[in-house]
């Protein structure tokens, strides 16, 4: 677990990468405390975008009640974190 | 994490949908991206680039924004100069009661791979009718080359009672009306090819063994349904996409992605977008005569395990007794089945040629003979060069070439000299090649004709041809010394499969490269103002077939060339001139004074960029994008004596 801060801001980099491509804008930032309602481009079918594309990035699956449930990129890294590790 | 997690599991077979066939990019795609030139045409031909490695979904996606996005910002003028470069603008419309704009940059990103640059209307969420009669204007407004119904098992939602034979096939004959009203209204509204998508089986459907021989089971109904959409695409000429059988090659569950169709009404997972975005694009790039036509193949290691040079004949692995000459026996049945397809073979091969030869000719195991080759580079020269050489010998462009070989760095060679050329990636394992060879589809065509069959028998009747030149000496004498027929008919019904095929396929020989679907082809013939040609030739060494199409229309006295395809199979046989004495003798007939002929250059035609002027023509104008006009006047024309005999008027018996 010594590990885990230096990994969730590894992911959080890769995830910004994928929320700038997804959400079509090269100079958005995110940070952990970023909502959905904060970010007028994340709408459900970006949602949806930012779901496959996370998936293909980090090669796993969300369930279908975490892809209706998330609305921060808190809570992707803490999934990302628990379904990788 | 991720980095040590994929070199722990090293991928040594790729599924279907991560489109093995293609080599693994080098970088990511937003560093891809990132590094474009700033200049329009550049960019495309970088991103075209980009696009012949396997990418996922999402990385796709991303090119096909970039590409929508440099289109949107090209000057006006750009069209006919991408078009000079290769690149073809097309615009497709999807139909779909489901989700279908998640689809639109993976198929830009996808479609540039065959160099089309695409734009795509979806409608989603509605019953195709409906749309269809909403946006007439808007189609009208920006015409569509191509309509794609991307039906689904919940569009049809297929239910009969159980056991009821009756009520399954009426439910099934009113899916089909269904189907036969929408390609009605879109043929309507568009006047373009139709493409039909089968129904994937449904993981998630009852199903028991017994229920494919059950009537009203979901299983009976979706295989029924099928079948009857496959006939009924091939009797209205519309194209088929076969997603079931996409479904079957990566599994039923891998296909269907039940998360995604609760989440966002998602048809299928995304992760099988490229593999479905590749197939959607074979069939449209067949339509614009961009599907392969040569399999060029190496030997050693390729269709014979060892090398023939240092093994010797004997010490091949070939045949049955042990398992490598059985993989590689099954390896020259697969190139027997494409030659049976119309596919010519050819091989380039590293090798003293009389040692190969010797194999080829006496190894009892060989599936092919020397006679299904048509041509042999057998030598120790660079195989870039070798397949430059066999499409000079075959008058067929590059793009049409595939190349099939076991050694990595041949491939990149061939891959970085001739990029038009297809060289598919193969695993380490001969045993899996054929799985990811088909999986490529490179050969896709939209219909099947007699000429497909003979088609080897055409290059090697030229090949004589070319001995009986080079016996006789005297151009005029040889074309006499052949005994040529030539036999011209209006378009007619049972001509009509290979007037599309001619029309679809050809881009060398081909004055304004227009593509007409069968059906537009159909119309045509129909239409009381078209004047319009089929030719064959026959020689002392045999049918060539049907090898020129020609569409013109009468307008005011003029007699207006509309389409001139030729198949370069024929050149120099004077055909041409044939031809335009009989479409002096059309106008005549329908007291039109003068022919009228345009010349558009595409990256291919320039073939025919004089044809017109040779013809005896004068040019009236040139356009900016470099198109040219002509004019033959009628009174002036005097018939010529020919090589060949003409007859004129016949129905095609093909």
């Amino acid at each position: 677990m010594d590990q885990a801060p230096a990994s969730r801001d590894a992911i959080l980099g890769r995830l910004q990468d994928i929320f700038r491509a997804e959400l079509d804008d090269d100079d958005l930032r995110i940070s952990l405390d970023t909502r959905q309602a904060d970010l007028k481009g994340w709408d459900s079918l970006a949602h949806v975008r930012l779901v496959s594309a996370i998936e293909s990035e980090f090669d796993f699956q969300f369930n279908l009640s975490e892809i209706e449930e998330i609305n921060s990129v808190r809570q992707f890294v803490d999934l990302i974190v628990e379904h990788t590790q | 994490m991720n980095e040590t997690s994929a070199s722990l599991r090293p991928l040594t077979k790729l599924p279907p949908e991560a489109l093995p066939w293609l080599p693994r990019p080098v970088r990511r795609m937003r560093e891809e991206i990132a590094a474009l030139p700033a200049e329009a045409l550049p960019a495309l031909q970088a991103a075209r680039l980009l696009a012949q490695s396997g990418r996922d979904e999402p990385e796709l996606r991303l090119l096909g924004r970039k590409i929508r996005t440099i289109l949107t910002s090209a000057p006006a003028h750009f069209a006919g100069e991408a078009r000079k470069q290769g690149l073809v603008p097309m615009h497709l419309l999807i139909l779909s009661a489901s989700t279908a704009s998640h689809l639109t940059d993976a198929l830009i990103g996808t479609a540039i791979r065959f160099g089309v640059l695409l734009q795509v209307t979806a409608a989603e969420y509605e019953e195709p009718d409906s749309w269809l009669a909403r946006n007439g204007d808007a189609l009208k407004r920006n015409p569509v080359d191509a309509v794609l119904l991307a039906s689904d098992n919940r569009m049809f939602k297929l239910a009969a009672p159980l056991g009821d034979e009756d009520a399954a096939r009426q439910t099934i004959d009113v899916a089909l009306s269904q189907i036969a009203r929408i390609v009605d209204v879109a043929r309507t509204a568009t006047g373009k090819s139709v493409i039909l998508q089968t129904l994937a089986g449904d993981p998630d459907a009852f199903q028991i063994n017994m229920d494919l021989g059950l009537a009203g089971s979901p299983r009976q109904l979706r295989s029924a349904f099928n079948r009857r959409l496959a006939e009924f695409s091939r009797q209205t000429s519309c194209l088929l996409l076969d997603v079931n059988g996409i479904a079957e090659l990566v599994g039923q569950s891998a296909w269907s992605a039940a998360r995604f169709w609760y989440a966002a009404k998602y048809p299928f997972a995304p992760a099988m977008i490229p593999l479905y975005a590749d197939h959607v694009m074979r069939i449209l790039a067949a339509q614009l005569g961009r599907s392969r036509r040569v399999l060029v193949l190496d030997l050693d290691n390729t269709m014979w395990g060892g090398i023939v040079g240092d093994d010797g004949m004997e010490g091949l692995a070939l045949g049955t007794g042990t398992p490598l000459g059985e993989t590689y026996t099954a390896l020259q049945r697969m190139a027997l089945s494409y030659k049976e397809r119309g596919i010519i073979l050819c091989v380039s091969s590293k090798n003293d040629e009389t040692i190969a030869l010797d194999a080829f000719r006496n190894h009892p195991e060989m599936v092919l003979k020397e006679e299904d080759i048509v041509a042999f580079r057998v030598n120790w020269d660079d195989k870039a060069a070798n397949i430059k050489a066999i499409a000079g010998m075959t008058d067929l462009g590059l793009e049409s070439f595939v190349f099939l070989d076991d050694n990595p760095a041949e491939r990149k060679r061939v891959r970085d000299a001739l990029p038009a050329v297809a060289v598919p990636e193969l695993p380490d394992d001969p045993s899996e090649w054929i799985g990811v060879f088909q999986a490529a589809g490179y050969f896709e065509q939209a219909s099947f004709s007699r000429e497909d069959q003979l088609r080897a028998g055409f290059y090697k009747a030229n090949a004589r041809r070319a001995a009986q030149l080079e016996r006789i000496g005297n151009h005029d004498d040889y074309l006499r010394s052949l005994e040529m027929t030539l036999s011209i008919a209006p378009f007619d019904q049972s001509g009509r499969k290979r007037i599309a095929q001619l029309i679809a396929k050809s881009n060398q020989f081909n004055l304004t490269t227009r593509r007409y679907s069968e059906a537009e082809v159909e119309a045509v013939q129909a239409s009381s103002d078209a004047v319009t040609a089929q030719a064959r030739l026959a020689d002392m060494f045999g049918d060539n077939g049907m090898i020129s199409t020609v569409i013109c229309r009468l307008k005011d006295g003029s007699l207006e060339i509309d389409s001139w395809i030729m198949s370069c199979r024929v050149l120099g046989r004077r055909v041409e001139e044939a031809i335009l004495q009989h479409l002096v003798h059309e106008a005549k007939r329908h007291a039109a004074v003068e022919l009228i002929g345009r010349y558009i250059p595409t990256a291919r035609n320039g073939l025919v960029k004089d044809h017109f002027e040779k013809l005896g023509f004068s040019k009236i104008s040139t356009d900016t994008d470099g198109a040219t006009t002509w004019r033959l006047v009628v009174g002036d024309y005097r018939d010529k004596d020919l090589p060949m005999k003409v007859e004129a008027g016949s129905a095609s018996t093909a």
